[in-house]
Formats: C-alpha cells, sequence, structure tokens
C-alpha cells in the first residue's frame, strides 16, 4: 500500500460534541501533505487519533501499515511528532529534552541534532520553564527532525517561530522530502503550507471538505489584483469571470476567476499598466467556498420556512 | 474599573476590588468546600466526644493517654488538665489539627491566586489592564481575610451555640483560627516572590514551613505541659498559648497578628523587586545535553521526583531522630496505665514506643506517594505526557515506570525514617542494636504505604479526575492510627485501614503472612491500573 495515512468514516466524540464526523484523508508516501483548516477543525484531534493517545469512536484508521490504537508504540518508533502547544519539564533544559524524546523514539542522529541546534539557534542550556513559546517549539522540532523517523506528524510547528525561523524550518522539510519522508503537516494559514505542500486536505467541522493539489484546489476560486492604470479600469468591472470590483484610491481593486485571469491581464495591458499585485487566494478564501454554500443552504431552509 | 486612586498608594492598588470578585468567584465551589468542611469538622469533634465519652470516668481514661509528653506532641500544651471538663479538653486536645488544617487552607489559597497566576501567564493578561503593581497580592490576602473570618466566625457560632463552651472562650478559640490563618497567608506571600515555580512554593510553604512549625511547637511542647521556650517560635503554638477556657488570654494572639502584618509587609516589599513571572531566584543554565539517565521513561520518572524524594527523606529523616531520641523519656514511671497497654505494657514500653512510629511513618509516607501520583497526572494535563506517549513508550510502561519510581521512593523514604529513628533511639539508649530493629521496623511497614500508591494508580488508570480520593485512604489510615484507639470502634473499622496489619515490630516478631498479602494487593491494584490506563484517552486540552 503506498498510502502511509488513510482513514475513512473517522468519528470522535468529547461527550456531546462530536470533533471528527466521518473524516476521509490519505497522505501518500513520500508527499508533504498540508492539513489545513481554521482552530478547532479538527486537525489535533486527527492526529491525536492517529497517534493513538485518542480512541476513536467510529471509522478506520490504518498508518504505515499498522493500527494506530493496538500498535502504537511499533508505529511510534518509525514516525516523529511535534505538538501545537509544546510543554516542557520545567526542571530539564532543552538539549536534555530533546535528547531524552530521540532516545525514547529509539534514538537520534547526533551530528545532524547539533547542526539543527545551530540552525535553530537554539541555548540548548536553559532550563524548560525559560523558554519562550517560540523556543520551546523548536525544541521539539530538533528533536523531532534529528530522528530517521520515515513520518513526520508536524502540528502547527512554526506558530511561535519568527520569518527568519520559519525559512529554516522550511529548508528543513525541504531536505526531509528529497530524502523521501512523508509529512503531515497542519496549519491554520495557507501561506505556510503552500510553500512546502504537495497536497492539502481542508478540514472543517470534522470533514475533510476538499483534498487535492493546490492547483486543483485554486482553479475552483478567484485570484485578487490591486492594479494601477493610466486610464479609466471601470470597464474591467463588466469582463466576464470578475466580481467585487472597487476604485480606491485611483487604483482598483477585484477578484477574477481563475479562468478568467489570462483575458484579464490582456485587457489590462491595453491601459497602461502603473503598478500591478496579484494575490493567490487565502485558505480564508477557500474556505469561504464552503462557509458560502452552507449559508446560502441555511438561508434557503429559512427562506422555506418563511414561505 | 472605577477606581483611579489619586496619589502613588491608589495607583498601586488599582483595580484591587475586581481582582477580589474574581478570585472569589473562581472559588466559588473551592472556598465554601474548605470553610464548610472545616466547620464540619470542628462540629463533629464538639459533638462526638461528649457522645463518645459520656462520663467523667471515660473522659478521664483518654486524658490520661494524652497527658503525657508523647501526647503533647500531638496535642500542644496541656493546660486542660488542671480543670478537666469537655469545654476544656476539646479545644485544647483537637483544636491543633483545626488550626493545621486552616493553616493549609490559607497558604493554598495565597500560592493559587498569586504564583500559579504569574507561573501560567494569565497574571500577564491581568496586569496588563489598568491593575497595580500590588492589587493581586492585596486581593489574595483581602481573600484570605474573608475566608479566615468566615471559619472563624463559624468555629465561634458552633462553640457558642452549644451549652457546653462559654461565649468568651469560643470568641477567643475564633480569633486564634482567624489569626493562625492570616500569618500563614502572610508567610507565603513572602515564599511566592522567592520561587517561580508553583510545586516549589507549595511544597516550601505547606511542606517545609508548616511542617517545621508543627515539628518545633511538638518538640517544645514534649518538654513541658504549659510548653516550653522552644514552643514559642512557632506560630502554630501562639493560639493554644492563649489556652481558651482555662486561662482566656489574649495577648498570645498580638504575637500572630504582628507575625501576619510583618510577612505581608515583607511580600509587598520583595514583589517590588522582581518582575512579573519571576523569582527573586533566577533559575541557571543546565547541561545542553542529556546524561544517559535520560533514556528510558524509568530514567525520566526517575529524575522529576529524585529531589521531592531526597527532600522528604532528608525532613522524615530528621522527625524520626528527634523522635527516636524521645525514646529516651518512654519511661514506664511517667506513662499513664491506658498508654501502657496501648503500648505494650511496662516492660516493652520503649519497644511499644518505636512500634507506634513505624505505622505513623508508614502514614506520613503514604503522602507522598499520593503526592506522586498527583504529580503525574499533572503531567498528563499539563501537556507532558503527550510528547512522550508519541515516542515508542507505551502506555504501560509510562504509568509503570512512574508507579515504579514512586515505590522505590517510599523504599527509600522509609528506610532513611527508620534508620533515622532507630539511630535518635539508639544514641539516646545507648544500644546500637536498635539502628537494625528499628529500620527492620519501619521497612515491615512499607506493604501498606503500596497499597496506597496501588489506590492512586488505580484511580489514575480508571477514573483520572478522581486521582485525589487516594487521599481518603491516608486520612482514614492516620484517623485509626491517632484516634482510633480511643474510640469504641469494631475490629472491621481497624481492618480497613492498610496500616493496621502489619506486625509491630520491634514489639512483635516479623510475621510474612500481612506483608505478603498486602503487596500481592498493593500489585493488584496497580496492574488493574495500568489495565485501565491502556484503554482510556489521554487526558490533553
Amino acid at each position: 500500500m503506498s498510502n502511509v495515512i488513510e482513514t475513512t468514516g473517522l468519528v470522535k466524540d468529547f461527550g456531546k460534541v462530536r470533533a471528527l464526523d466521518g473524516l476521509d484523508l490519505s497522505v501518500v508516501k513520500g508527499e508533504v501533505h498540508g492539513f489545513l483548516g481554521p482552530n478547532g477543525a479538527g486537525k489535533t484531534t486527527t492526529i491525536r487519533v492517529l497517534l493513538g493517545l485518542l480512541r476513536a469512536d467510529g471509522g478506520s484508521a490504518t498508518m504505515l501499515g499498522g493500527d494506530p490504537w493496538s500498535d502504537a508504540v511499533s508505529l511510534h518508533r518509525r514516525l516523529a511528532y511535534v505538538p501545537g502547544d509544546v510543554e516542557l519539564w520545567p526542571n530539564l533544559t532543552g538539549g536534555e529534552a530533546i535528547d531524552l524524546l530521540g532516545r525514547l523514539r529509539g534514538g537520534l542522529d547526533r551530528t545532524r541534532r547539533d547542526m539543527l541546534v545551530e540552525r535553530f539557534d537554539l541555548d540548548p542550556t536553559k532550563k524548560g520553564r525559560a523558554y519562550s513559546k517560540g523556543n520551546r517549539q523548536k525544541v521539539a522540532l530538533i528533536s523531532a527532525l534529528a530522528s530517521d523517523a520515515e513520518l513526520l506528524l508536524l502540528d502547527e510547528p512554526t506558530a511561535g517561530l519568527d520569518p527568519l525561523m520559519e525559512a529554516v524550518f522550511q529548508e528543513v522539510i525541504g531536505d526531509m522530502k528529497a530524502e523521501g519522508r512523508t509529512v503531515l503537516l497542519s496549519s491554520h494559514i495557507l501561506a505556510q503550507v503552500e510553500v512546502l505542500a504537495d497536497r492539502v486536505s481542508i478540514i472543517r467541522l470534522g470533514k475533510v471538505v476538499e483534498s487535492g493539489t493546490l492547483r486543483d484546489l485554486r482553479h475552483l476560486t478567484r485570484t485578487t489584483f490591486t492594479v494601477e492604470t493610466a486610464q479609466p479600469a471601470g470597464g474591467i468591472a463588466q469582463m466576464p469571470g470578475v466580481f467585487n470590483f472597487e476604485p480606491v484610491d485611483g487604483q482598483a481593486r477585484f477578484d477574477v476567476d481563475a479562468e478568467h485571469v489570462g483575458a484579464v491581464v490582456s485587457a489590462l495591458s491595453g491601459l497602461g499598466v502603473r503598478a500591478i499585485t496579484s494575490r493567490p487566494p487565502t485558505l480564508e478564501q477557500l474556505l469561504l467556498r464552503h462557509y458560502g454554500d452552507e449559508m446560502a443552504a441555511h438561508n434557503g431552509d429559512k427562506a422555506e420556512v418563511a414561505r | 474599573m472605577t477606581a483611579t486612586g489619586s496619589g502613588r498608594g491608589g495607583r498601586t492598588l488599582a483595580g484591587t476590588g475586581s481582582l477580589v470578585r474574581l478570585m472569589l468567584r473562581r472559588d466559588r465551589v473551592k472556598l465554601p468546600s474548605w470553610i464548610l468542611g472545616i466547620s464540619a469538622f470542628w462540629l463533629y469533634y464538639t459533638q462526638l466526644i461528649p457522645q463518645a465519652y459520656p462520663t467523667e470516668s471515660d473522659l478521664n481514661a483518654i486524658v490520661s493517654m494524652m497527658g503525657g509528653a508523647a501526647g503533647r506532641m500531638w496535642t500542644g500544651p496541656t493546660y486542660f488538665l488542671e480543670n478537666m471538663t469537655y469545654e476544656t479538653f476539646i479545644p485544647g486536645a483537637y483544636g491543633g489539627y483545626l488550626l493545621l488544617i486552616i493553616a493549609l487552607m490559607s497558604i493554598l489559597l495565597i500560592i493559587r491566586h498569586t504564583r500559579v497566576e504569574e507561573q501560567t501567564g494569565r497574571a500577564e493578561l491581568v496586569r496588563a489592564s489598568v491593575v497595580g503593581r500590588h492589587a493581586p497580592l492585596t486581593a489574595a490576602l483581602v481573600v484570605a481575610l474573608i475566608a479566615n473570618g468566615a471559619v472563624a466566625v463559624l468555629v465561634a457560632l458552633i462553640m457558642i451555640a452549644d451549652p457546653t463552651f462559654a461565649t468568651a472562650g469560643s470568641i477567643l478559640f475564633g480569633a486564634g483560627c482567624f489569626v493562625t490563618g492570616m500569618a500563614f497567608a502572610g508567610f507565603t506571600a513572602v515564599i511566592v516572590q522567592v520561587t517561580e515555580y508553583s510545586r516549589t512554593a507549595t511544597s516550601l510553604s505547606a511542606g517545609v514551613g508548616l511542617g517545621l512549625a508543627f515539628m518545633i511547637k511538638a518538640l517544645g511542647d514534649m518538654g513541658d505541659e504549659h510548653g516550653t521556650l522552644l514552643s514559642w517560635f512557632s506560630p502554630m503554638a501562639w493560639p493554644q498559648q492563649t489556652a481558651p477556657f482555662v486561662l482566656d488570654r489574649w495577648w498570645p494572639l498580638a504575637l500572630s497578628l504582628a507575625f501576619a502584618v510583618v510577612t505581608a509587609a515583607l511580600g509587598y516589599a520583595l514583589s517590588a523587586r522582581r518582575d512579573v513571572g519571576a523569582g527573586l531566584v533566577p533559575g541557571r543554565a543546565g547541561k545542553a545535553r542529556a546524561s544517559g539517565l535520560l533514556s528510558t521513561p524509568f530514567g525520566l520518572a526517575w529524575r522529576l521526583e529524585r529531589r521531592a524524594i531526597m527532600w522528604w527523606a532528608i525532613g522524615l529523616g530528621l522527625l524520626g531522630m528527634s523522635m527516636g531520641a524521645f525514646a529516651e523519656r518512654a519511661v514506664p514511671g511517667e506513662m499513664p496505665e491506658a498508654l501502657l497497654l496501648v503500648l505494650g505494657g511496662a516492660e516493652n514500653i520503649t519497644a511499644g514506643y518505636l512500634a507506634y512510629m513505624g505505622i505513623f511513618m508508614a502514614t506520613i509516607v503514604a503522602v507522598y506517594a499520593v503526592l506522586a501520583m498527583q504529580g503525574l497526572r499533572a503531567e498528563e494535563v499539563g501537556g507532558r505526557g503527550e510528547p512522550v506517549l508519541a515516542t515508542a513508550v507505551s502506555r504501560w510502561s509510562w504509568l509503570g515506570a512512574n508507579v515504579l519510581v514512586g515505590a522505590v521512593g517510599v523504599v527509600i523514604i522509609m528506610a532513611v525514617a527508620g534508620a533515622a529513628t532507630g539511630l535518635g533511639a539508639a544514641s539516646a539508649l545507648g544500644d546500637n542494636a536498635l539502628i537494625w530493629d528499628v529500620t527492620a521496623a519501619h521497612l515491615n511497614h512499607v506493604p501498606p504505604v503500596l497499597v496506597v500508591l496501588g489506590v492512586a494508580a488505580l484511580l489514575f488508570g480508571l477514573l483520572p479526575r478522581a486521582t485525589p480520593a487516594a487521599w481518603a485512604v491516608v486520612v482514614y489510615g492516620f484517623m485509626m492510627g491517632t484516634f482510633g484507639a480511643l474510640m469504641d470502634l469494631p475490629d472491621v473499622a481497624f481492618d480497613l485501614s492498610p496500616f493496621e496489619h502489619a506486625a509491630r515490630m520491634p514489639l512483635e516478631e516479623f510475621e510474612l503472612a500481612p506483608v505478603a498479602v498486602l503487596t500481592a494487593i498493593a500489585v493488584a491494584l496497580a496492574a488493574a491500573g495500568l489495565a485501565a490506563f491502556r484503554r482510556r484517552d489521554l487526558d490533553v486540552t
């Protein structure tokens, strides 16, 4: 089987709250898989079920060919995990925590560890309670990345890192990918994932609502343009596939459906473009499709009732 | 926030009122439970004693047991002997325990609302709003004032409503409760400035501070019926020195009040010298690499527990040594007859006393056992269990390693306490064989402590939120061990306590059966806890 992670109809309840509601997720061997969703969508719960820390109430999950609950220990030897909220032992140093977690996993590459400590600019002699959130995250990251795990489960691993460290992180994950390892990278920020991910799954309310490459998903949505032109750009508003046109301070801002971008750009060039910026769709925009659908359906129901 | 203070004092205290309301709201279950629990405890004793001992001669029988030096160690000064009635006896003999619980409530209250808040970072959020520098500490002290005030009023009312007690003495006794609570609140206000870490603050205030206060009073009071000069160095002694219903003197409470005011002022002064979240003692740098020890779940558990085990061993070693040295005074002539019987008769009085020490130590070490499992629960809830269990460490080995370290800790602490008690007794009585005998006697009482550890492990696996329920076994064992003999209880009541089964060495010969059975029960409980833990979700947020 080439899928490293495969879940079908995964269900997890916390009392009356349904955290996972029939989640289907597949991660192919050797890919960096972005796991995107707003806060509280069920990303962390999914990862904890995959780690055997939580027991699913329904559905099935396979990871590295084993069962996450009953084969937890043997599977954990082959993976490394970075939690979203890293908590360290107050009286252990960062260096000790890195080594400890690495050894408990089955050993870590010492040269690689030292290289990562250097690259992430971490002081390993500080006690756990003295680290900031970002530094605690570095400790967990270094420990995970210094292992030779074939699968990395990273739960919003860079939430506390500054842009410089984020860049280092991206380089290292790039190396991992080149070595053929599989990465599941959860995030609520699309920009973090799009640099690295081969494929993404978008989760919302405990369900995967979209899955595919970013290109696959993007054709479903719109690019945002901001332009400043020599001649008035008002005509653009009438073109097919253009939405939300608004003039701002002598500039114009509008969204264009993916298949009409070419036509719009040609039309703009005839207007004497002085400045142009285009922004790819954000996670919010991708998600908005689903919220939008639901809101429309919801309003429809209401209208129905009213009638 | 409405308070726009004029002048410097107003600014540093801005927001105190809102913080007090916030703390009371957060403690809306905890504080009433403490206050009502303490009142119920006192109501129970004031009503129980006259019922259990309906006649004068019954009362005199217990008093003869409590009247000696060993009894004073637990009760405090025995002013009541001069005029033996329920009125003088009940507060004199049991009031000390009430004060102990009130002090503990105040210590935990202050830590909960100051150091814990800073450690979690919530204090930062609060201080960033219109809240003055001294407002959090002031608010915590105000809440302590309210809680201790409520306890004092209820305790006094319980006694005033009872025709047994005179009104003046009841009010004095209630006032003693109040100032003692505030004295320890003030003391804790100093401790929380010194350490960065709430667990250290708890061990320093509740363990070292309160423990030391109790020990100094106990050693001081053993010397004389009215206590000795040493007693007066302990804040725990002052309220008892008012001798309510006997002397009814108010002035010792001035010492408590002064202690509370001076320590609180020191707390304020120290808090002005440090940053939010920091302690006065800064953290030091440590090793960049883990030693070989930190390679297994057992190594991690040992690393996290070893300091606690060391401090417990030192503390109980010192306590044991002083109590062992006291064996010299356990001379038949000074002992009341009833106590002689309990301790095994005049010929074996020393052996009986030392045998009792073993049971007593076991009950205290059981506190450590429960705390160790509660520490593991904190690891789980605090998110430090998750990364470990996400490695190749099974549920079985994580919980198993921690239970094992707890058991090793129990053995070490009991061995040190036993050897120290033996050393104290040996040097006092000039009999070196006692060192080994008393150590063996203490080790003989390890299995009941392991049963308590097993109960805590089972609760952790099965009903993790109910892990603190293991305290019930410890409290029950302590009640049976100390007051049990004084009450006319059926044998079943004693059999239910794990501490009452092992042979009373060196008075009795070693018996294998109770040791084997208790150990088997402990192992079975722990195994059930391990099995249950493998089936449940990890508790993470």
